[in-house]
Formats: structure tokens, C-alpha cells, sequence
């Protein structure tokens, strides 16, 4: 007999027994309908089906090809961030049941999901400082693109204010979001020597015509937003909502952007439980202040409490469903269906297990590692870091002007020693000079930071 | 007068798409019929216009300016279209936190909106009395 | 069969919370210290203090709640619930994937880049394109890459103020609407003809010199191949348009026949559903799009090449007529390598055996369930489905009022999971039903049993199905009241007490205390 499928449990013995008792001569009759131009004659041209154990072993070879950051010293970051994921935060995201479950639509059977996100929204709500936070988007960027057109839905404005130094993929990405409705997307400049969003040139730039403001706290180069207060001020004064877009880590430590005005916040969910895994599946955050103005133009899925229909007993379901694609079409607040509900499952799972002062505890490891290594690297004659003046988080610009290297030839170099420098920002920001955005994290111990300073005054000396 | 389970009260103008208008004085009063609110189901949300929205009476094709708005269920919307041309005047602000009333009082504290009507003679022919209504929702059951 | 789900009453996670607990441990401290000035730090954080054990008890128990491909059938029309391989999980979890960042130096991601390239290959070669991009992140966002590249073929040639209108027939994907008008396309409906396909008349009146395309799926959401398919290429082609292809019943045609060939111009997957990576919950998906050669241009970037003198893959930024960027990277590389693992497992004779095997499961269950009081086929009877079938229980609404919801509620406690229902909207009490290739002979007979026995339920016991599920975690729920007054947050119910009940903990405690 030939032995069947591993994932097909009809054997072709009961396929044909089937066809057999339906009456039906040939697997091929069900697809008669098919018209015969268009029909496939041939077999489709992919390599043979190969044994799981074959597969293993060709994935492995291949993949092993990437070399991954737990096998060097790494300091890339910029909009995605290795933290260490505890051992029972994966265990219990990766449950199949989470895992190979749809999204929640029969909320009976479905309560493990919507409860989990229902914790998540309200821990990333706790997190930001505002009521209410969706179910999760794709990543920080395309929630940028939804927050903008969230913003313009609102206000029916169509400018949208953005700093200058934000990540290249960010604004590229809210450049091709708001393609359709035809939004303006205007950069803020910036203050030389502190990096500071320029506040008098914001408020040069508030008309009547911008719907938002959108402002990183951190920003994109990692020094801390100081006037943050007077920014929210600026918008509100001139009708324009407040966007603020964070690295959630951050928020272990720093002031939530609920506190500072913000009505819609944004950021990259990935760190909070999610692997780099090479730019993606990440966790787009989006949260907003509860008045039903604001949250009855918000994006993707909500969940919400409420009690069973005889009464007593608490339970979760989708709501305000109304906005979505599958019930307001084209005019739905976004098309989003699919979101990254799983992502969301593993941050909710992460915040829960470090609690307030686990995540300031990890906040204040990478903020420290960042404050030794400026301190460290700065000393290195030829080298700047960072190149503001202003307080960091956990990621900073390092400047080699001062030694006769390009930022490349310094990564470079850095590489051939089994050192993964920064990310080069001489293509986005010229003006920046011979500058990278170097990364910490609480993965990175003194003696790695100690490591790269020592690496680098010899790169750096051999040069002189 | 009652068609089956729906109410349809004398003295008001209906229009196909299940809005009823009251005349009062000058101006028009507004709202969704028994029929459209059972078909509905319970209302959770009620999207009002904007006093002031000028807004033309229904014809077909559809277009924005001939909405006032909508009812939401949980899980439909349903566009309420204006019965007739004008300007809106007055909103039923009590909805925003008791969309149920369009449920259990349609034709009263469920009302949507108030129209100064611009063109109300010609418009009001447009529109059907309670014995036309009655008739046309016994064409649909 | 009998059923049932686990009952637990567990709080919310800030309910288990007392000060002090943790579920981590931390290095030690850099004894540099923070440098931040005192006014930008927050002095409150209301995360829950919860110990390791409690929240690994917490979360099992919620996921023990939770219904799913491996807790059973799952014949979720229009979603693929087919049955996700362990060994996909274990590659994308290999540190060489988990560890990899993507501004890493292209040196150190040889091995990602080549996986991307070989599965944008593989795939175009499923559905007969030239190029596919894997960078969307879900099926929607696949569609709204997809009107994006309409548009930038429509600006290219110089027609964008002109083509303004995407053609939608009735009876599609409420995400096709909505990914049309987010790319600034108004939307044209098309009704269906008697037989549930295209109305060709229609069709061709709404054409004209504004359309941009047509997004069609096919088979359709009633499961049926539109075999006039070559008709309406053509016309919308005449009319100067694009053919969009919605993928998402892609999985009762793979290697029978291709969007490519039938003349879509833009082809759209969905990983997570025809290419069997889990959908987590909601996702993440993933949602690549395929084009002509033609489009190729728009694609956004980066594109991954092959510099065969060097054997070296690259990131291709310089693509001047790109669309731009859709999201942060390059798509969700961790839920490609499971697809890329399946493509490698089935081949292409695995492939076509799947979409024979789902399509005969799927007619296998309308044969069984046409004889069936109660239930009716509204278009086409008899002629072969594809991967789905959709039938209407309005015969059965008219004899005792049970719904297709409560059907499907009550579908619950027999071990199933509901169908689609009240979709697609030209069908009355639409159930639809996708059984997939994972499915034994058994559990379709058992779901058709479950039918039968339901439709006899509904005549002598009505109050069973109004009142269904039975055997799930918990009963219906009062989502009138959850949409009026929404509580979404922790935050949001501590404010809104005592309206709920305040913890099912305490609600325990009151019952007991009364009785």
C-alpha cells in the first residue's frame, strides 16, 4: 500500500472510496469547470517534496549562513532592539493553542485570546498613560502611516507635521501611507546642537491646516525630547492632534506620553517579548485617549469587557466592530485585518512577568550601558558620541570626523573583529557628518562595552 | 396603524429608506422607523450630522450629501439619508449616550435631527403617508 | 462525540497582582548609573506584580480556553484553518532566525536573503508571475501594496487623475473595499449573476476609461471557480484596467491552474492561510503580491538580488518607480520561513494533492449535507465547489426561527468549530464552510452528523440552540452592552466601577456568601 501524506489524513484509498460513493469518476471531474485554456498540464516546477528531516538539515545549512547576534558582539538597533525574552515568556506564547488559533470571532470558545488581549491593551494603555490601546498593528512604522490617517479622519486636516530626524523606513513608509487621501508630510528641523525638535519652527509651521504633530521620545537618534510639554501645547492651540511615538522600553523609566498630552500614541511593540527575527513579525503599538471621538476613528481590532448574556459572569469580546473593514468597507477606518495578535500575546505575557520594576530595571540597564559607553567611547581621541548634547536612552550617534576613516571603513574594520558597529547614517543625514547610531541594551555587559572601546582606540590609533 | 409588528403612526411622511419626518411650524423633525430599528437590531451608536450641514433630499444614484448620519448595531451600520433638502438646525444630543432610545422610542425620544427644510412643497410629494408607508413595507415582508 | 472546554474563572492578571512579586530576574546593575534629569522620569508604573509560577498558571489556563487547528476542526470559511506543521515552529525559532537583525551587514544575512529569494521563486511560480514581493504583512496589507501598484502603473502611464475607480463584485472580502479606498479609490459593486459568478452585463456597463482594476477572487466566496474568468480579463483589460487577484481561496486551485495564466496582472497570497503558517490568534500573517513583468518596477523596496558572479545576495534600494516602503523592513521573515519550510515538505506534487484533497473534502461534505432538511444551496446546486461550500439555512430559519448563528453556537458544543456565517452577504444565513486537506473522512462525517442533528434539535428543542454554546468556557455574551458602554482597558473598568462585576474572584465570593 502507499503510504499516505503526514499532513493529509485522506489517503489517495479514501479519496477514491469517496469519490466512489459520491458518484464521481475522477478527482479531475471536480475541476472540470476549469476552463481547459487555462487549465495547468504540467506539474508545477519546485523542488521534490523532501522528508521533514531533509528539510531540517537544508534550512539549517542555509540559515546558518546568517550569523546571528548571540555569536558576536552587536550594537544595532534603530527601531528594532534584542532584549533577552525569559525562558517562560516564549514557553507560554508559543502554546499551540494561542498559536494555531484564528482570530477570536466566537468569543464562547475563544476567551483564552480575548482576555490575553484585553491584558495586553490594558498594559500597554498603563504603559503609554492613556485608556486605550487597539489590539496591535503590523510594526511602529505602518502604525505611523494609520496614525496619521487616523489624525486627518479627525480633524479632516491634511498636513502632517514630522521631525526631521526620524528613522529612514518610518517616514518612507508614512510617505506611501497617505498616498491615498493625499496628505502633506512636512519635516520639522532640528536644534544642531542639542538635536531637540526646533520649536519655533513648529510653530512657524501650525496652521489650520495640520492634523497632526508627530514627535519620537525617544527619538530616532536616541537623546530624549525635553520640551515635550511645550510641543503638545503648540498642536492643541492650533487644533492639531499630538502623536508621540516611543520605544516602550523607555517608558520603565521615562514620563508616559499620556502625561505629557499626547492623543495618539505609536511605537515598536517588538522589544517587549518579540525576536529581531530579521525585521519582523513585529508589534505595531497604537493607543489613543479614551474619548469616543478619538477611539471611534482608531484603526484595527479593540477588545472589551463585559458580562454573559444570563448575567453575572465576566467575559471578553471584539467591539465598536463597526469600524472595520468587514463591516464598514470602504469606509472603514482602516483595512487592517489580520494584525499581530500573537506578538501582542508574548508582549502582554513579558510585561505581566516584569512588572513595574522589572521593566524599569531592564529601562535602567540599557540607559546605563548607553551612559558607560558614550562616556568610554568619547574618550577615544578622533571619536564623538554622542554628538548632541542632550540626555539618552539607550541608543546614541557615535562621529569618527575626527580620524581620517569614513563610518564604514569603521565598521567595517569593527567587523573583521567579530564587531557589529552601528547603523551608518551618512546616507539619510549627511549633515550628521561620518555618524552611526550605535545600540545597548541590558544583553550588553561592561566588559562588552569595554571590549568595543578597546577595539576601537586600536582601529582608531592604527589609523593615526 | 400597525403593519405586522412595525408601528407606523398617522399624521407623519415616510421615505423608502425608512426615515419619518414631522412637520413643526417651519421646520421638519426626523428619525428612523419601527421597521428600520427592528431591522437593525439594538442600536449601540448613532452618528449625528453637524448643526448646519446643508444636506439635499434622497434621490438615486446615492451621495454624501444626502446623509445625515448612521445607526450602528453591533454588527452593521445603516446610513440614514435625509428625507429632505435643507439645513440641519438641531441635533437629539440625548443618543450620544443613549443610542438605545432609536430602539425603544423611534418615533419620539429616538428622533436624530431637526431640518429647516428648503424646499418642502415640492419635496413633500417625494415622500409617502402612513397608508403609503404601510403599503410599501407589506410589499417587502 | 462529547465536548467540553475548560471552565476556568480566572482573574485579570492585575487582580493576581501583589507589590513586590516578579517573574524575572535581572544582571547586575552597571554601576554608572542613569543619566536622565529627574523631571523626564515617571514616578508610577501600574504593571502587575506577579510571580513566574502564577504567570505561567495564568496563561495556561487562558490558552486551555482558547479553541484552535490543533484542539480540533476548525472549517472556517475563507481562512484555511489547515493544520500548521511542528516542524515549520522549530525552524523560525532557530537562533539563526530569532537572532538576526535587519540592519545587520549584508555579509552576516546570506542565509535570510536567499531564503526570501528562493521563496519569492517558488511562489511565483505557484500563481505564474514574474516577481513577488514578500514584504506585505498581512492579506489586507497585501491588498492595499497591490492598489498602491494600480496606482503607480496608472501615474507611469500617465492616466492617475483619470482612473479613479477599483470594481468590487457584492460578494467579496470586506477588506478588498477598504484596501481600494485607502489607496484613494472609489469603489464600484458588480452584482452576481444566478449562478453566483461575475455578471458579465454588469461588468462590462461598469467599465469604462476611470477604471483602475478589478479585484476579484477566484474560486469566489461561495467556493465556486468563475468560469467566465477569460471574459472578464478581457474586459476589464479592454477598458484599459488591472486584474487584482484576492488569494485567499488560492488553496482549491494550486497546481490546477494559475491567476497568472487566467490574466491577473497582480496576484495576492495569503501565507498564513494556503501556505500553512498559524495564524496566532489574529496573526501575524503575511501577505505577499506577485506581478507581471510589467509591474515589476512599482514594487517597493528593497528587492532582493543575486549577484551570481560574487554568489551573493543584496538589498536593491535603487528602484526609482517603487511604490516606496509599506512597513519597517522587509516584511515577517519569521513567518516566511515556515512557509518556505512547507513549500519544501509538500513540493509541487503536495501542493496539488492538498488542493484535490481540500476541494474533494469540501464536496464531499455538499454531497453529504444536500439532502438535508434544513439546509439549501443558493446558487449553482449541484455543480462541483472548490476548497469551500456555502450553504443557507434559511429552509430551516423559516421552519423553527434557529439562525445560522445559533446553528453555529450550537456547533460549538459538538466539538466544532462555528463555520463563517451570515458571509458572503448574497447568501441568507450563510454558513460557509472550508474543511481543508487536514480533515479525516471521520470529522467530516461527524460534522455532517452534527448538522443533521442540530437542524433536528432546532424542531424539538429550540431552546438548546437559542441558548448555545453549552460546553465552551463560557455562555453568550452581552456585546450590546460591551459596544455601548466599551470598557477596553484595566484603566478604563476601575474607573467605570461598580457597573461590572469588579473580579470573578469577588463575584465567587458574593455567590457564595448568598447562598
Amino acid at each position: 500500500m502507499r503510504v499516505g501524506h503526514p499532513y493529509i489524513p485522506n489517503t489517495r484509498e479514501i479519496r477514491e472510496q469517496m469519490l466512489r460513493e459520491m458518484g464521481i469518476a475522477s478527482i479531475d471531474d471536480l475541476f472540470a469547470d476549469i476552463p481547459e485554456k487555462i487549465r495547468l498540464k504540467r506539474a508545477l516546477k519546485l523542488p521534490r517534496a523532501m522528508s521533514e528531516l531533509e528539510v531540517k538539515r537544508h534550512m539549517k545549512a542555509m540559515l546558518a549562513k546568517n550569523k546571528p547576534f548571540t555569536q558576536m558582539l552587536s550594537f544595532i538597533g534603530g527601531g528594532a532592539w534584542p532584549h533577552d525574552i525569559p525562558s517562560h515568556v516564549q514557553a507560554l506564547a508559543r502554546r499551540s493553542e494561542f498559536v494555531t488559533s484564528y482570530t477570536p470571532y466566537q468569543p464562547e470558545a475563544s476567551q483564552g485570546m480575548l482576555q490575553t488581549l484585553f491584558e495586553y491593551q490594558s498594559m500597554i494603555a498603563e504603559l503609554v498613560g492613556l485608556d486605550v490601546a487597539n489590539a496591535s498593528m503590523y510594526d511602529w512604522a505602518s502604525a505611523l502611516g494609520e496614525a496619521a490617517l487616523t489624525c486627518a479622519r479627525i480633524t479632516r486636516r491634511k498636513r502632517f507635521l514630522i521631525p526631521k530626524l526620524i528613522s529612514p523606513e518610518r517616514r518612507v513608509t508614512l510617505q506611501t501611507y497617505v498616498v491615498g487621501p493625499g496628505l502633506e508630510v512636512a519635516e520639522i528641523g532640528y536644534d544642531r546642537k542639542t538635536g531637540r525638535l526646533d520649536l519655533s519652527q513648529l510653530r512657524a509651521q501650525l496652521g489650520q491646516d495640520v492634523a497632526g504633530v508627530y514627535v519620537e521620545n525617544p527619538s530616532y537618534l536616541g537623546f530624549l525630547e525635553t520640551q515635550v510639554e511645550e510641543m503638545s501645547d503648540a498642536a492643541h492651540k492650533a487644533g492639531a492632534l499630538f502623536v508621540v511615538g516611543v520605544n516602550p522600553i523607555s517608558l520603565g523609566l521615562l514620563k508616559a506620553p499620556g502625561d505629557y498630552g499626547a492623543d495618539i500614541v505609536v511605537g515598536e511593540g517588538q522589544p517587549l517579548g518579540n525576536p529581531v527575527s530579521f525585521g519582523g513579525p513585529y508589534l505595531g503599538i497604537f493607543a489613543c485617549r479614551g474619548e469616543m471621538k478619538l477611539v471611534r476613528q482608531m484603526p484595527g481590532r479593540l477588545i472589551g469587557m463585559t458580562t454573559t448574556l444570563e448575567g453575572g459572569k465576566r467575559g471578553y469580546c471584539m467591539v465598536l466592530a463597526t469600524r472595520e473593514q468587514h463591516i464598514r468597507h470602504e469606509r472603514a477606518t482602516s483595512n487592517i485585518c489580520t494584525n499581530n495578535a500573537l506578538c501582542a500575546v508574548s508582549a502582554a505575557i513579558y510585561l505581566a512577568s516584569l512588572g513595574p520594576q522589572g521593566l524599569r530595571g531592564v529601562a535602567e540597564r540599557c540607559a546605563a550601558n548607553a551612559s558607560y559607553a558614550m562616556k568610554k567611547l568619547n574618550a577615544i581621541h578622533g571619536l564623538k558620541a554622542p554628538i548632541f548634547d542632550a540626555p539618552h536612552f539607550n541608543e546614541f550617534t557615535l562621529n569618527c570626523d575626527g580620524t581620517r576613516m569614513s563610518i564604514e571603513k569603521l565598521n567595517s574594520k569593527l567587523l573583521e573583529r567579530g564587531i557589529q558597529g552601528g547603523i551608518s547614517l551618512r546616507r539619510e543625514f549627511p549633515e550628521l557628518g561620518e555618524t552611526a547610531l550605535l545600540c545597548t541594551t541590558e544583553l550588553h555587559s561592561r566588559e562588552d562595552i569595554d571590549r568595543l572601546a578597546e577595539e576601537l582606540e586600536e582601529i582608531v590609533g592604527g589609523q593615526r | 396603524m400597525k403593519v405586522g409588528e412595525y408601528e407606523v403612526p398617522e399624521g407623519l411622511y415616510y421615505s423608502r429608506e425608512h426615515e419619518w419626518v414631522k412637520l413643526e411650524g417651519k421646520l421638519a423633525r426626523m428619525g428612523v422607523t419601527d421597521y428600520a430599528q427592528r431591522k437593525l437590531g439594538d442600536v449601540v451608536y448613532v452618528e449625528l450630522p453637524e448643526v448646519g450641514k446643508q444636506v439635499k433630499q434622497l434621490t438615486e444614484p446615492k451621495t454624501r450629501e444626502m446623509e445625515l448620519g448612521a445607526v450602528e448595531s453591533i454588527k452593521a451600520v445603516s446610513a440614514v439619508y435625509s428625507p429632505l433638502s435643507g439645513e440641519v438646525k438641531e441635533t437629539n444630543s440625548a443618543l450620544s449616550d443613549r443610542p438605545e432610545l432609536v430602539n425603544t422610542s423611534p418615533y419620539d425620544e429616538g428622533w436624530i435631527c431637526v431640518i429647516g427644510p428648503s424646499a418642502l412643497e415640492d419635496e413633500l410629494k417625494n415622500l409617502m403617508d402612513a397608508k403609503g408607508y404601510a403599503e410599501y413595507l407589506k410589499g417587502l415582508e | 462525540m462529547s465536548y467540553q472546554q475548560a471552565r476556568w474563572t480566572e482573574p485579570l492578571i492585575f487582580e493576581l497582582s501583589k507589590p513586590g512579586r516578579t517573574a524575572v530576574s535581572l544582571p547586575e546593575k552597571s554601576p554608572e548609573g542613569v543619566n536622565i534629569p529627574k523631571k523626564l522620569l515617571r514616578e508610577q508604573l501600574g504593571l502587575p506584580e506577579v510571580s513566574e509560577p502564577q504567570v505561567v498558571r495564568h496563561y495556561t489556563r487562558l490558552s486551555q480556553m482558547n479553541w484552535s487547528v490543533d484542539s480540533g476542526f476548525y472549517p472556517l470559511g475563507s481562512c484555511t484553518m489547515k493544520y500548521n506543521p511542528k516542524i515549520c515552529e522549530e525552524l523560525a525559532a532557530l537562533e539563526t532566525v530569532t537572532c538576526v537583525h535587519p540592519r545587520q551587514s549584508e555579509d552576516t544575512v546570506q542565509g535570510a536573503l536567499e531564503l526570501i529569494y528562493k521563496l519569492e521563486k517558488y511562489l511565483a511560480e505557484i500563481v505564474g508571475v514574474s516577481r513577488v514581493t514578500l514584504h506585505p504583512s498581512a492579506g489586507a496589507h497585501g491588498e492595499f501594496t497591490g492598489m498602491l501598484i494600480t496606482r503607480a502603473y496608472h501615474k507611469f502611464k500617465g492616466e492617475e487623475q483619470q482612473r479613479t475607480e477599483v470594481i468590487v463584485p457584492d460578494s467579496a472580502h470586506g477588506t478588498n473595499f477598504a484596501s481600494a479606498a485607502m489607496a484613494g479609490f472609489s469603489v464600484v459593486v458588480v452584482p452576481s449573476d444566478a449562478r453566483g459568478r461575475v455578471d458579465l452585463d454588469a461588468l462590462k456597463n461598469a467599465v469604462s476609461d476611470r477604471t483602475a482594476a478589478l479585484m476579484l477572487t477566484n474560486p469566489n466566496t461561495l467556493g465556486l471557480f468563475d468560469d467566465q474568468i477569460l471574459g472578464i480579463t478581457d474586459i476589464v483589460h479592454g477598458a484599459g484596467g488591472l486584474l487584482y487577484y484576492d488569494g485567499a481561496n488560492l488553496n482549491g486551485i494550486m497546481g490546477k491552474t494559475r491567476p497568472g495564466d487566467m490574466g491577473f496582472d497582480i496576484v495576492h497570497y495569503n501565507l498564513h492561510k494556503t501556505f500553512s503558517t498559524p495564524h496566532g490568534g489574529g496573526g501575524p500573517g503575511s501577505g505577499p503580491i506577485g506581478v507581471t513583468r510589467e509591474l515589476e518596477r512599482f514594487l517597493p523596496v528593497p528587492v532582493v538580488e543575486y549577484d551570481r558572479k560574487r554568489d551573493h545576495y543584496y538589498l536593491d534600494y535603487d528602484r526609482p518607480d517603487s511604490i516606496g516602503k509599506i512597513n519597517g523592513f522587509y516584511g515577517n521573515f519569521g513567518v516566511l520561513v515556515k512557509a518556505y519550510a512547507y513549500i519544501l515538505l509538500m513540493g509541487a506534487e503536495g501542493l496539488t494533492e492538498a488542493a484535490e484533497t481540500a476541494t474533494l473534502n469540501a464536496n464531499y461534505i455538499m454531497r453529504k449535507l444536500l439532502g438535508v432538511k434544513g439546509y439549501e444551496l443558493k446558487f449553482d446546486s449541484g455543480r462541483p465547489c472548490k476548497h469551500e461550500v456555502v450553504f443557507s439555512a434559511e429552509p430551516l430559519k423559516r421552519e423553527t426561527g434557529a439562525t445560522a448563528k445559533d446553528i453555529a453556537k450550537r456547533l460549538l458544543d459538538y466539538g466544532v468549530h462555528a463555520p463563517t456565517y451570515y458571509f458572503p452577504p448574497i447568501v441568507h444565513e450563510a454558513l460557509m464552510i472550508e474543511p481543508t486537506e487536514t480533515e479525516p473522512r471521520e470529522e467530516l462525517d461527524h460534522f455532517v452528523d452534527a448538522l443533521k442533528a442540530i437542524a433536528e434539535e432546532a424542531r424539538s428543542s429550540p431552546e438548546k440552540l437559542r441558548t448555545a454554546p453549552h460546553a465552551t468556557a463560557i455562555g453568550r455574551l452581552d456585546e450590546v452592552k460591551a459596544s455601548r458602554e466599551p470598557i477596553l482597558s484595566w484603566r478604563m473598568h476601575k474607573k467605570s466601577r461598580p457597573r461590572m462585576p469588579t473580579s470573578s474572584v469577588e463575584i465567587i465570593r458574593e455567590m457564595r456568601a448568598r447562598s
